[in-house]
């Protein structure tokens, strides 16, 4: 590189940081051509709910470099390490390139695509006919594009009559959705990411913003950063994380005992008349969740939670809570964000009622800066899964599928027989993996099961209790490369990376942005939409899905508009969301967005900024109302503020297992590192998992930095190295789990125990046991499974 | 060769202490600052992405006015040809 190319690539590359500012440079002039590619293509970052707007650039038919999108409404031009380097897994040789077929020997071998999806339809053709039409289970992925979600559960749901349909959301996202639910009546939060800014309180439970969020967590930080002494962030969280260090007040309470917390914030608030009264008359409805109570009933319920009290259940100061109450009850706007802390849980519903319940009665919501957000953690859980209803007990527009004015809606729409969608949900993914099997062990009725973009042998807590489910059972697997899930397959199909075939994808605040496909996958891989549509074409419902045509973009188009007429008339309603107005927008739009003019809906339930509470065709809203919670099933435009009770986690600490782990993600690896363990700069960075543990809790276990530790719960074991750091509370361990190697993959070792409403498992809480089992050993080998045929390391 | 183009985000009033320490740093180009000052658009300049986190880290470890270093693009200059040239075999296994 001579001089004067390299100073116009670095003047060019500034100038791109410049415009993330709204900045120019001084000298900035014709500096953009200097970044050699053909063609800059709009899209969004593949990892993290965030929704990134990227530019993919493309150079000779391949992707030569991804940059941010400094007009995105998400990002503002900025992306992490993932969204920078994580598309390079896409010219990994591991790609597999061509369907496969486990043969008589055992082994995988390239078969065509004819073949395979003949196997695979013939076989799903025979186990109906055999089993019935509940044989045959898709578990799929807040990885796929919403036209793919929505193809296979209209396949299933409208086509095989199936409501067999589940997706890993259901791991990580289920809690919030039964939350604002059963709090508000509908699903999604009512703000945006824009409300961060003008937010004088931020409380972040149960969320590393700062790893696996980041560059949310930079508009956080940016944000308190440029008032600090008016900007306040509240951090709830039993790790000292890297987001907890921004934090003015930070909430070490014990992992799964931050119900009380919460209660206990309520209390203060009321007793301090830091709430709002005209919310509490006109917005809220106090209930036990049997039956409704008054204000002054919840006043009582909520004594039993003194700060005293809960630092004895908790080991949160109980001035931290006070404070905090303070901060939240005093200084608003109040913006709450969480993830998974909260989330997953056997009492993640109720957790996510009672942030809920903050700001309900302190009048911190539908106001500029003032939410109850919960961010997502996958980039199309919101949009592709809970959106389009590709849960067991949903349909499009996140409807109950037990609802019948839901289920004829639908039908009429997917032009079916009316009466064809079954009224009864399906297998929530616990039960589903749970009731999978051999054809003859009458004891489990799934016989079959297609997984798409998500690998539940690494991902499932305590993953080893479903192998033999797995392996016994018809599994085919549509992924990019080899996996701990393919090596249990009998058939997989290579499918298609994000930008090798486009499509939509909606983040955390209800945004919906379009990838355009850049270039072409290797290969004979296929993306999932044509894989979708080929099998519905050889089951004989070609009608229900006619968008199997050889050309990506046009597909997806389809299957988008016919989505969009699916949910026209849903409070989810995204019909003016056109692909078109999608490729012209830099930004993307927000639903509610109901027809081609609207500008999208940046805050719902509140008159002037909300379209649907001028459109009675959709739901009803008095004219007098300027907010209005229209989910309400009691018709009243209120939200439930729930007394619910306070319950720990499944498995607390006992003598025999002293010590809670949780687990969690880090910001360099996504999942379970499939993709970024083939970027060799991402794996060298985090090559391998390890132990986080307290110096109080090594030192009396006799544990150094690097020493081998085994991690035993009740279910399986781990070995790894130790690290110890201060931010792990003593008493408390944490796993990162992206680690594919057998000794490392903590899902070994996690509960299942799931959530009673949401069915969504305790992965962040169990109890474990420590100890050193050898000196410090070089485990980094970056392990990845390069090859399909390499055997499953656990005889099933 | 790895050339970003980043904002590097420094503490409210420190700009001018961060720009004067930078300059101990060579691979660090400093083109402009927002007004408020807390917000500097540079270039970080590197061998390779490993070296990038790491010189990175010791900005921010030794100008600790500075909070955080945001890329906003990348150049791979060198992964591009490699891509171009059908070289992502050599690509992994030299670096494994």
């Amino acid at each position: 590189m001579d001089l004067t190319r390299r100073e116009m690539i670095k003047l060019s590359a500034a100038s791109f940081a410049a415009a993330a500012l709204n900045m120019s440079l001084p000298r900035n002039s014709s500096a953009d051509e200097e970044i050699v590619v053909d063609k800059w293509v709009k899209g969004t970052c593949r990892f993290c709910g965030t929704g990134c707007g990227i530019y993919a650039g493309v150079r000779n038919g391949q992707l030569v470099g991804i940059r941010g999108n400094p007009k995105a409404a998400t990002n503002f031009g900025f992306l992490c390490v993932k969204g920078f380097k994580g598309y390079m897994s896409m010219y990994h040789p591991d790609r597999l390139k061509y369907p496969m077929i486990r043969s008589e020997d055992d082994k995988f071998h390239r078969v065509s695509w004819d073949d395979a999806l003949s196997k695979v339809t013939n076989k799903f053709k025979e186990l109906h006919q055999k089993f019935g039409k509940d044989s045959v289970a898709f578990y799929g992925s807040g990885q796929c594009m919403t036209e793919e979600s929505y193809t296979f559960n209209k396949l299933w749901k409208g086509g095989l009559r199936s409501n067999m349909v589940e997706g890993n959301p259901r791991l990580c996202m289920a809690s919030a959705v039964g939350g604002y639910i059963t709090t508000f009546g509908a699903d999604e939060p009512a703000g945006s990411y824009a409300d961060i800014e003008k937010a004088k309180t931020l409380f972040i439970v149960g969320s590393n913003m700062a790893e696996c969020h980041p560059i949310l967590f930079r508009r956080v930080a940016r944000h308190k950063l440029q008032d600090p002494d008016n900007v306040n962030i509240i951090v709830c969280e039993p790790r000292l994380t890297p987001t907890a260090r921004i934090a003015d007040i930070w909430l070490p309470a014990d992992p799964g005992t931050d119900l009380a917390v919460f209660h206990c914030m309520a209390r203060e608030l009321i007793k301090n008349n830091w709430t709002d009264s005209w919310y509490i008359e006109n917005l809220c409805r106090f209930s036990t969740g049997a039956k409704v109570v008054d204000f002054n009933a919840y006043k009582q319920f909520l004594e039993q939670f003194t700060p005293e009290a809960v630092e004895k259940i908790t080991r949160c100061p109980g001035a931290n809570i006070k404070e905090a109450a303070r901060l939240f009850g005093s200084q608003c706007p109040t913006m709450s964000l969480w993830t998974m802390g909260l989330n997953q849980r056997t009492r993640g519903v109720w957790a996510n009622n009672l942030m809920h319940n903050l700001h309900l009665i302190s009048g911190n919501i539908c106001k500029e800066g003032a939410d109850s957000f919960s961010i997502t953690g996958q980039p199309n859980a919101c949009g592709g899964v809970r959106e389009t209803g590709s849960l067991c007990q949903l349909l499009p527009g996140t409807r109950a599928i037990t609802d019948a004015a839901a289920r004829a809606d639908v039908e009429k729409s997917w032009k079916i027989p009316a009466g064809s969608i079954d009224p009864k949900p399906g297998f929530h993914t616990m039960e589903m993996f749970a009731k999978l099997g051999a054809e003859d062990d009458t004891s489990k009725p799934l016989k079959a099961m297609l997984v798409s973009t998500t690998n539940p042998a690494q991902s499932l807590p305590n993953a080893p209790k479903y192998y033999k489910g797995m392996k016994d059972a018809f599994l085919v697997v549509l992924d990019i490369f080899p996996t701990r899930t393919t090596q249990l397959a009998d058939v997989i199909l290579p499918a298609a990376f994000i930008y090798e075939k486009g499509g939509v994808y909606g983040c955390s605040e209800r945004r919906s942005q379009l990838t355009q496909k850049c270039v072409e996958p290797p290969g004979e891989a296929k993306a999932d939409l044509w894989i979708a549509a080929q099998i519905a074409k050889r089951m004989g419902l070609e009608k229900l899905i006619p968008w199997n045509g050889d050309d990506a973009p046009t597909s997806y188009k389809m299957a988008w508009d016919d989505y969009r007429e699916c949910v026209k008339l849903t409070e989810h309603t995204l019909f003016g969301i056109t692909y078109d107005r999608l490729t012209q927008m830099e930004e993307g739009l927000q639903w509610p967005c109901p027809n081609d003019k609207s500008p999208g809906t940046s805050r719902r339930y509140v008159r002037g900024h909300d379209p649907l509470m001028n459109m009675p065709d959709i739901v009803k809203v008095p004219s007098s109302a300027l907010i209005y919670f229209y989910g309400d099933k009691q018709h009243e435009g209120k939200a439930n503020v729930f007394l619910r009770p306070y319950k720990g986690p499944e498995e607390p600490p006992d003598k025999d297992y002293p010590f809670f782990l949780t687990t969690g993600r880090v910001i360099e690896q996504w999942h379970s590192g499939t993709m970024t363990m083939r970027v060799p700069e991402i794996a060298r960075s985090k090559p391998n998992a390890y132990i986080e543990i307290n110096p109080s809790d090594a030192k009396e276990y006799g544990i150094k930095e690097g020493d081998m530790v085994k991690i035993s719960s009740r279910r399986g074991f781990n070995i790894m190295p130790a690290r110890i750091v201060k931010n792990s509370l003593p008493g408390i361990l944490f796993v990162p789990w992206f680690d594919q190697t057998w000794d490392r993959m903590i899902n070994r070792v996690t509960i299942d125990a799931f959530d009673e409403g949401s069915k969504q498992p305790e992965f962040k809480i169990c109890a474990v046991k420590i100890e050193r089992v050898g000196d410090p050993k070089d485990v980094a080998d970056m392990y990845i499974i390069s090859d399909v045929n390499t055997p499953f390391p656990l005889k099933i | 060769m790895v050339i970003t183009g980043s904002v590097i985000m420094v503490m409210p009033g420190s700009d001018v202490v961060v720009e004067e320490k930078l300059r101990s740093f060579p691979q660090v180009t400093c083109h402009a600052k927002s007004n408020s000052g807390m917000d500097m658009i540079v270039n970080v300049e590197a061998d390779n992405h490993h070296e990038l986190e790491s010189l990175c880290q010791k900005i921010k470890d030794d100008i600790p006015e500075i909070i955080d270093i945001g890329h906003v693009y990348i150049n791979f200059e060198e992964e591009i040809q490699k891509i171009e040239s059908g070289t992502w075999q050599n690509y992994y296994n030299l670096n494994d």
